[in-house]
């Protein structure tokens, strides 16, 4: 392909999820003003998209790998039924938090081995996985909880969960650490070059010494440990559990990396820098009505268009053509 | 029956329940089907009865309704359809607010259907026009479409001691009304699919696109076939929903979405396309809409009902990619 720097600007990858994050600090300081970029609402921002950027970048490594992993979700709420029982239990944060871990990395097994092990189609498999971890969380949450709610707040984790550095919420910016460092994995390291190689293309993976089923099988525990982590920041944040906690999180997940650049339907595609950008375009568009008091579900119209604006140009740019 | 099979990974020779065609998905689910019953039975005498019939019936008839309109997406190679949520919903509410400006009940249930097929053809509009896979396109729409309608309503309901209503709730030979048009459609389908010029092109778009082409059949005629037929389905499943339960949400479809592609994959359609037998769904959704029945029966919450209808589709899938991997070797 010739080299056109105008065109490429558009079109590249990081660069038109960047470009829609100019347009949406843009539109957003003409029609809010100064405010907008104010560390306040930076923070109530990030306070928000802790959660989602961690599940997400965990989420990308399975995208990665080229197995897509629906359960995510639900196991933020599984994960968070499982921690605020412990704690209500009268555990220690610690090993409530190890404890839970453990068993949210068993769930990412048993999604392994179906997947891999078995050979199941991963978005089926993992649907199924989605909704029995629903199952567990409605059972956990209705046998601890008071009407379909369980409280477990706990002002330790809580006050954690509120520290701030340099005026942005502590937890944010451990998330985008974790983003930034997963993005090096990503772009610079063997193991990114491994992931992308067995999503890209399984059989040229295996002929170059890659062992497809191990990536894939880390990758999902990956996966399911980002998720695992982020039920239990949801109880600090929060201080209790519904039945729902992280319902329908997984559409909202995956919309956001696809704006970003990777793709549910090849691997190989996609790093995790472009993931969170994908969020934060979302969270500035969503900030922008809110502070606008214009109504919040025409956020969901701007994620629907977003996203297929973002794979249009995925297309454009020698993505998959559907025909 | 007839066994539509088209992928290439089945062959002749290999020893697996796939040898056994159509029948290697049958006898599994119904067998597990029958065990379900029986257990329930053993242990509670009083599951055996009428009511558990009509409680199975009443779940059966969206589910299935529903589950048509997916079975029609994979089996063409468009794996799934994420927007139903959004047409299920849609045309309940047409139907609702016709109704309520006292249109006639055929017409009302005519023009939701229609509005369902609408929806399908918007969807088919943008996968063909915009080159885009089906499923980030129905996620997208299911998105924009979801948040459209809670603009439009928050809450809606079908007129009360209405015809409508009344048929919603009403039974014949002791089966509830709503389960006779799902039967009904499912019979149809499963018949004319396999054996129509219509049906047949569709079946090879799923098994292989390319080969399809080959075979001078115009993908974007079939896509935009299929969408539409699958939102009309869709639509249907709406009005059974809207004159059979009380006030509904915009976001009331949702919870339907993953049970019914659930029994899709149950009923051995698999989402890459291809293959598939419609009819074979009565059996999964039969299956899958008496756990909940059951399990109250067993002592256990209704909560218990995901928890195994989650880990049936895990077995399932897993059995499934157990059998093709080998078949593959």
């Amino acid at each position: 392909m010739a080299h056109r720097p105008a065109r490429d600007l558009l079109t590249g990858p990081v660069a038109s999820i960047t470009l829609a994050l100019v347009v949406v600090i843009t539109v957003g300081l003409f029609s809010v003003g100064p405010r907008f970029l104010s560390a306040s609402n930076i923070s109530i921002i990030g306070q928000f998209l802790a959660i989602p950027i961690l599940v997400g970048t965990c989420a990308g490594f399975a995208l990665l790998a080229g197995v897509v992993d629906l359960s995510i979700g639900s196991m933020v709420g599984v994960s968070a039924a499982i921690f605020g029982t412990l704690l209500i239990n009268g555990w220690d944060v610690l090993p409530a938090a190890a404890a839970t871990l453990v068993v949210c990395l068993a769930f990412g097994g048993l999604n392994a081995i179906a997947i891999v092990g078995f050979g199941a189609d991963a978005i089926a498999a993992t649907l199924g996985m989605l909704t029995a971890l629903r199952g567990i969380t409605y059972v956990v949450v209705e046998h601890w909880g008071v009407s379909g709610s369980l409280m477990a707040f706990h002002p330790g984790l809580f006050t954690f969960m509120n520290l701030s550095l340099w005026s942005l919420p502590l937890i944010f910016i451990l998330v985008l650490l974790v983003a930034a460092v997963a993005t090096l994995v990503v772009i610079k390291t063997r193991i990114g070059r491994h992931l992308k190689a067995a999503g890209g293309d399984e059989r040229a993976a295996s002929r170059a010494g890659i062992s497809v089923p191990r990536v894939r099988t880390t990758a999902l525990l990956i996966s399911a440990f980002g998720a695992g982590l982020a039920g239990i920041i949801f109880v600090g944040q929060i201080g209790a559990v519904s039945r729902l906690t992280g319902f329908g999180l997984e559409f909202q997940v995956y919309a956001a990396l696809m704006i970003g650049g990777y793709s549910i339907l090849r691997g190989g595609v996609g790093n995790p820098a472009g993931g969170a950008l994908g969020f934060l375009v979302i969270a500035g568009a969503t900030n922008i009505l809110d502070l606008n008091a214009i109504n919040p579900y025409y956020v969901n119209i701007v994620i629907g268009l977003l996203l297929l604006a973002a794979v249009w140009l995925d297309r454009l740019r020698g993505g998959d053509s559907y025909e | 029956m007839a066994d539509i099979d088209t992928s290439s990974t089945s062959s002749p020779g290999r020893l697996s329940l796939s040898n056994f065609g159509v029948w290697g998905t049958i006898l599994p689910l119904a067998s597990a089907w029958l065990v379900l019953i029986a257990v329930t039975g053993a242990v509670r005498s009083d599951f055996l009865a009428h009511q558990t019939v009509l409680a199975v019936a009443f779940t059966m008839a969206v589910v299935g309704t529903l589950a048509v309109g997916q079975a029609l997406v994979a089996i063409s190679g468009s794996m799934v359809d994420l927007s139903q949520p959004t047409s299920l919903i849609l045309s309940a509410l047409v139907a609702v607010r016709l109704l309520e400006l006292e249109f006639a009940v055929t017409l009302a249930v005519a023009i939701a259907v229609l509005s369902g097929a609408a929806w399908g053809f918007l969807n088919a509009l943008i996968i063909v026009y915009g080159k885009i896979n089906p499923v980030i396109v129905t996620l997208a729409t299911n998105f924009i479409g979801l948040a459209a309608l809670f603009l439009v309503f928050q809450i809606a309901e079908s007129p009360i001691n209405s015809s409508f209503r009344a048929f919603g709730l009403g039974s014949t030979l002791g089966i509830p009304n709503i389960w006779w048009p799902m039967v009904a459609l499912i019979a149809v389908v499963g018949f004319f699919l396999p054996r129509t010029r219509y049906g047949r092109r569709a079946i090879a778009v799923g098994g292989s696109r390319f080969a399809a082409q080959a075979r001078g059949i115009s993908l974007p005629k079939t896509r935009f076939a299929i969408f539409t037929a699958a939102g009309a389905a869709a639509g249907l499943a709406g009005v059974l929903f809207a004159c059979s339960s009380g006030p509904f949400t915009p976001s009331g479809g949702v919870v339907y979405l993953l049970p019914v592609i659930a029994a899709v994959i149950l009923a051995g359609v698999t989402l890459s396309g291809g293959r598939g037998n419609l009819w074979i769904l009565l059996l999964s959704v039969g299956f899958l809409s008496t756990v909940p029945t059951s399990l109250v029966f067993l002592g256990l919450s209704s909560d218990w009902q995901a928890i195994i209808q989650g880990l049936i589709l895990v077995v399932a899938v897993a059995i499934d990619g157990y059998e093709a991997r080998r078949g593959t070797r």
